[in-house]
């Protein structure tokens, strides 16, 4: 190599090296910066700043603004934290390519005249712009899978994923058109009659390449598929939205009566419920034991004597036969009410079953009527039923219990 | 037959299966030689499988339509049409409160516990929800917050249209069967011709 261009490689790589340092040096300040749009230039001594600017890592786009970073290293900034917001995707592959033939004839002339340091540099150079070029492509499409695989996170409504979606088919379109442009007769031609050139331009470009062309295909697929997802889901909630405002303002609103109609749509054919029961049946003499230990499970009742004041007769205190006969209606009421609990075997509300039932019974009364036909059991069948009152306060200043509910329910022998 | 016996159960039951109520079941339900083998079983009940426009959710309609059978659905039907406009109001609510950018879809999961704290602080919802949980859909007596939105989401899973999959766990996963309330929907706002729009204008496009 000639000593002029050491000279000059030496002073680069101080001056690089330098410059380089200043982005460690200041890390912090500078990110702030990236986040801002804006450095904050109180965080920087003066002589630190000339140096940034010097450096052509900030610069002032305009004499009124502040201080920020140079688009070129927002953009590196970018890349390495993966920033979908900002990250930019080139898909210039015309000036690389014009690159490359001007290379790959500069290589050529040296060959020619036998400069082989020159060649040597030149292959190099050749070599680091064809991997420049398979690099954009990689770094796009990873751009455009980090985007993919988080839904378009990096944005928050629904209408910003579409459009960004959509930015990013047309950044695919134009990556595409550019692999396009990589005409490999061409590169065949360029590369005639040298193995170097052949294995990089041809063998190895032609590789990256094909791979990147499928890869961008089947990014397109999915985002084209997550486009049309995202435009379900916005027809969803606008139909949502839309429907609910008509509703709301035509609460008398009544559609047609598609039951009735000849054909009825598969939406509204919806039947009634079928619930297979099943009964304990003896024609099996294999399961009878299985039975018989069923049986020997259920609560066992003693045959006692009812005495004959059970708490909750009123009836004979009245001498009005109306009142005397409703109270009578209450008290079967009720009992339904614990014969259904016995039958149904969990928990059952006091009022969801006179709700259920359409009992005209104030729910008050009703559940005193629950409450004192519980109390009148014999003790032992007492213990048969778990009885939960839903109690709450009259208010926050008055600690008395109002019982709100009650629910019943058979403990478990 | 005998592995579907289960299954048959559950859509006898008047259940709804998609893939999240039941992965399993709905995959058999897709193959077209197991609905057929269903609806030969249902036959003598009068009843057939009956799936929603993308097939994604599954229940039993009525094979002939007889005449009681037709009374069942009008009474059916006035339930769908009187439950639209809270389940709606329902939907809008919690994609408003949950701050999420489009609306609930099946397999979506909704937390009890943020539901309710978001609500908690933010007067408006507050006042939207108690509305909400007075509905005659939902029927709620309760002043409560916690009581109202609980009872909100016991309803709305009884009805099928969510499933807890834990007992004790207050998460809720949304099912199949909101793909057939928007299919309902859909079908009556076309049917009738209502200007109820679902495709965004120009304007919103730019």
């Amino acid at each position: 190599m000639a000593p002029v261009d050491s000279a000059i490689a030496s002073n680069l790589l101080t001056i690089g090296a330098e410059r380089l340092a200043l982005l460690g040096k200041h890390h912090k300040a500078l990110m702030q910066g990236y986040l801002d749009g804006f450095v904050d230039e109180t965080a920087f001594s003066e002589g630190a700043l000339k140096k940034l600017i010097a450096a052509r890592i900030l610069w002032r786009p305009d004499e009124q603004q502040p201080l920020a970073l140079r688009p070129l290293v927002s953009e590196l900034i970018a890349s390495m934290v993966a920033d979908e917001n900002r990250r930019q995707i080139n898909a210039d592959v015309a000036e690389k390519l014009e690159q490359i033939r001007n290379r790959v004839q500069a290589y050529r002339d040296a060959q020619y005249k036998g400069d082989y340091s020159v060649a040597e540099l030149q292959l190099q150079r050749l070599t680091e712009q064809v991997h420049d070029l398979s690099g954009q492509f990689e770094e796009a499409i990873d751009s455009l899978w980090h985007r993919l695989n988080s839904d378009f996170g990096f944005v928050a409504s629904l209408d910003d994923k579409i459009r960004e979606n959509e930015r990013a088919q047309k950044q695919l379109r134009r990556l595409l058109d550019g692999l396009d442009l990589l005409d490999f007769n061409e590169l065949i031609e360029l590369s005639e009659g040298n193995n170097h050139l052949r294995k990089l331009l041809v063998s190895q470009l032609q590789n990256q390449l094909s791979s990147h062309h499928s890869s961008l295909l089947e990014v397109q697929k999915r985002l084209v598929e997550l486009l049309a997802k995202f435009r379900q889901q916005q027809a969803r909630s606008m139909l949502i939205n839309n429907m609910a405002a008509f509703l709301r303002q035509h609460p008398k609103y009544q559609p047609a009566d598609y039951p009735n109609r000849t054909d009825v749509p598969v939406l509204f054919n919806q039947a009634a419920i079928i619930k297979p029961h099943a009964a304990i049946a003896l024609d099996k003499a294999s399961e009878r034991q299985i039975l018989a230990d069923l049986v020997r499970a259920l609560p066992r009742t003693k045959a006692t004597q009812l005495s004959e004041t059970p708490a909750a007769s009123f009836a004979q205190q009245w001498q009005d036969d109306a009142i005397a006969a409703r109270q009578q209606a209450l008290k079967t009421d009720v009992e339904n009410f614990y014969l259904r609990v016995i039958d149904h075997g969990g928990k059952l509300s006091a009022l969801d079953y006179l709700a259920q039932q359409q009992l005209e019974w104030d729910s008050e009364i009703w559940l005193y009527q629950i409450i004192a036909e519980y109390q009148a059991l014999p003790l032992d069948e007492k213990q048969m039923f778990a009885i939960v009152r839903d109690e709450a306060p009259a208010s926050s200043m008055n600690q008395l219990l109002l019982i709100r509910d009650i629910s019943l329910g058979l403990k478990a022998a | 037959m005998l592995q579907h016996g289960p299954l048959l159960e559950r859509l006898l039951a008047g259940e709804f299966i998609c893939c999240i109520t039941d992965e399993d079941a709905f995959r058999h339900l897709s193959v077209e030689q197991t609905q057929h083998d269903i609806n030969h079983y249902l036959r003598p009940l009068n009843r057939r499988l009956v799936t929603n426009d993308d097939n994604s959710v599954f229940f039993l309609g009525y094979h002939e339509l007889t005449k009681d059978a037709r009374e069942q659905l009008s009474g059916q039907f006035a339930i769908t049409v009187q439950s639209l406009l809270p389940l709606l109001e329902w939907l809008q609510l919690v994609q408003e409160t949950l701050g999420r950018d489009s609306a609930l879809t099946a397999g979506d999961t909704i937390k009890l516990q943020e539901f309710i704290l978001r609500t908690e602080d933010n007067q408006s919802l507050r006042q939207r929800l108690n509305q909400l949980a007075s509905d005659r859909f939902f029927n709620s007596q309760s002043e409560q917050l916690d009581n109202q939105v609980k009872l909100i989401f016991r309803r709305l899973k009884e009805h099928g249209y969510l499933l807890q999959p834990h007992q004790e766990r207050q998460y809720y996963i949304v099912t199949g069967k909101i793909d057939y309330l928007i299919d309902v929907i859909r079908f009556i706002r076309d049917e009738e011709h209502l200007p109820v729009d679902d495709t965004p204008t120009q304007e919103a496009l730019i």
